[in-house]
């Protein structure tokens, strides 16, 4: 388990390959035109800034990624267990309800590792360990890996385009918004989260995305049953503290802190360095799931999770250069 | 069939009226001994809101 060579190349435009696995190896002449603030830099300067962006950025894309196999297996084998534990009557509820909570939440993380293969790249030994992480880590929140994947890698390709960006709908002026756009983008009528998803998909009519519009309906439809069977068989309120409700806040904050808080303002801010912005969390580092050094992972999506504060440090010289407001750390 | 399950999907709030929030209601109140008025059962106390409720969500698109 270790990630794929690294591309020094800069001399190549971003690519996909036939799985969709994401080469962040574009270059200061693709994107030369919008720079921003970096616009001022001729181009001799970016492109040596950029090899050394590399260069520094190369050194953190190695790192352990047993404990998110860990944890991802662990965490769904544990909440696996609170449900015949509930029906058996041997489990504390609101404990369960609080990790069930925890493990909704950050299985988003370790599945986001895996829809990057950071786990295992394609064609190597342990790429089944890669899937499988994904595909676990997100059952909790009813979100099949097939659509994550495919929809999480569309909005890197264009983040912050309001027609193309998936997540783009949870774009809202303020906080309070914000947090409540994460709830109303899940209503049944409105073109939001996954019912844009959903769209997307469809509108791309590939095997891929038809296959991931497949799970979800399963996935669906599997949440529903076992809801609706609990429920109806005296066990609704285990059923609704172990999965409805901590879907509902997971997916909540999943949404805040995954895609409002490291991407607002969105209008306009499509360049390499502008889609993401650097900020200070009330929560830490950690709570907001290493989301204050988001843009880390933007620029170079190999990099682990974990590694994003660290590698942000090593590269803030070159990214105040490039014209990225680094006051907030 | 990719029909039916859309049908299914659009009628799902209220599928969930009924199979979801219906019980969970009943239950809770049992739970917290609040007794339901005019005599009725618990589970047809849930059935009185989750079922409008359920079919509301359906034709304006929203919970609340």
């Amino acid at each position: 388990m270790a990630d794929g060579p690294f591309n020094h190349s800069d001399d190549q435009p971003m690519v996909k390959d036939k799985d969709s696995a994401f080469f962040n190896v574009e270059t200061d002449a693709d994107h030369a035109l919008p720079l921003h603030s970096g616009d001022s830099l001729d181009r001799h300067t970016r492109r040596n800034l950029r090899k050394e962006e590399i260069e520094i950025a190369r050194q953190f894309h190695s790192g352990r990624m047993w404990p998110y196999v860990v944890a991802a297996w662990g965490c769904f084998a544990v909440w696996l267990s609170f449900f015949p534990l509930a029906i058996m009557g041997w489990l504390n509820l609101p404990l369960a309800f609080v990790l069930s909570c925890i493990f909704a939440t950050g299985g988003y993380v370790t599945s986001h590792e895996a829809m990057h293969s950071n786990i295992a790249r394609e064609g190597t030994k342990y790429r089944w360990v890669n899937e499988w992480v994904g595909k676990v880590s997100t059952i909790p929140i009813v979100f099949p890996f097939s659509m994550a994947r495919l929809m999480h890698l569309e909005h890197h390709y264009h983040c912050n385009d309001p027609v193309k960006d998936p997540d783009y709908t949870d774009e809202a002026s303020n906080m309070f918004a914000a947090w409540y756009k994460t709830w109303y983008n899940r209503q049944p009528g409105v073109d939001g989260s996954i019912h844009h998803y959903k769209r997307i998909l469809a509108g791309m009519g590939t095997p891929a995305a038809e296959k991931a519009l497949k799970d979800t309906m399963k996935l669906q439809l599997i949440f529903m049953t076992v809801l609706f069977a609990m429920a109806w068989s005296g066990y609704a309120i285990e059923a609704a503290l172990i999965w409805w409700l901590p879907r509902h806040i997971g997916l909540s904050y999943i949404r805040f802190y995954l895609s409002w808080a490291p991407h607002h303002p969105r209008e306009g801010k499509t360049n390499r360095y502008e889609t993401t912005r650097i900020f200070k969390s009330r929560l830490g580092h950690v709570m907001s799931m290493c989301m204050e050094t988001h843009l880390i992972h933007h620029l170079y999506p190999g990099i682990p999770n974990h590694r994003t504060k660290e590698a942000y440090f090593a590269l803030k010289p070159i990214l105040e250069k490039r014209g990225v407001d680094t006051s907030a750390l | 069939m990719e029909a039916a399950v859309k049908k299914l999907f659009h009628w799902m709030p209220f599928l969930f009226g009924i199979g979801f929030i219906a019980p969970l209601i009943a239950q809770t109140m049992v739970a917290l001994h609040v007794e339901p008025p005019f005599g009725l059962s618990p589970i047809l106390f849930g059935l009185l809101i989750g079922i409008p409720w359920g079919f509301q969500t359906v034709i304006r698109g929203r919970w609340l």
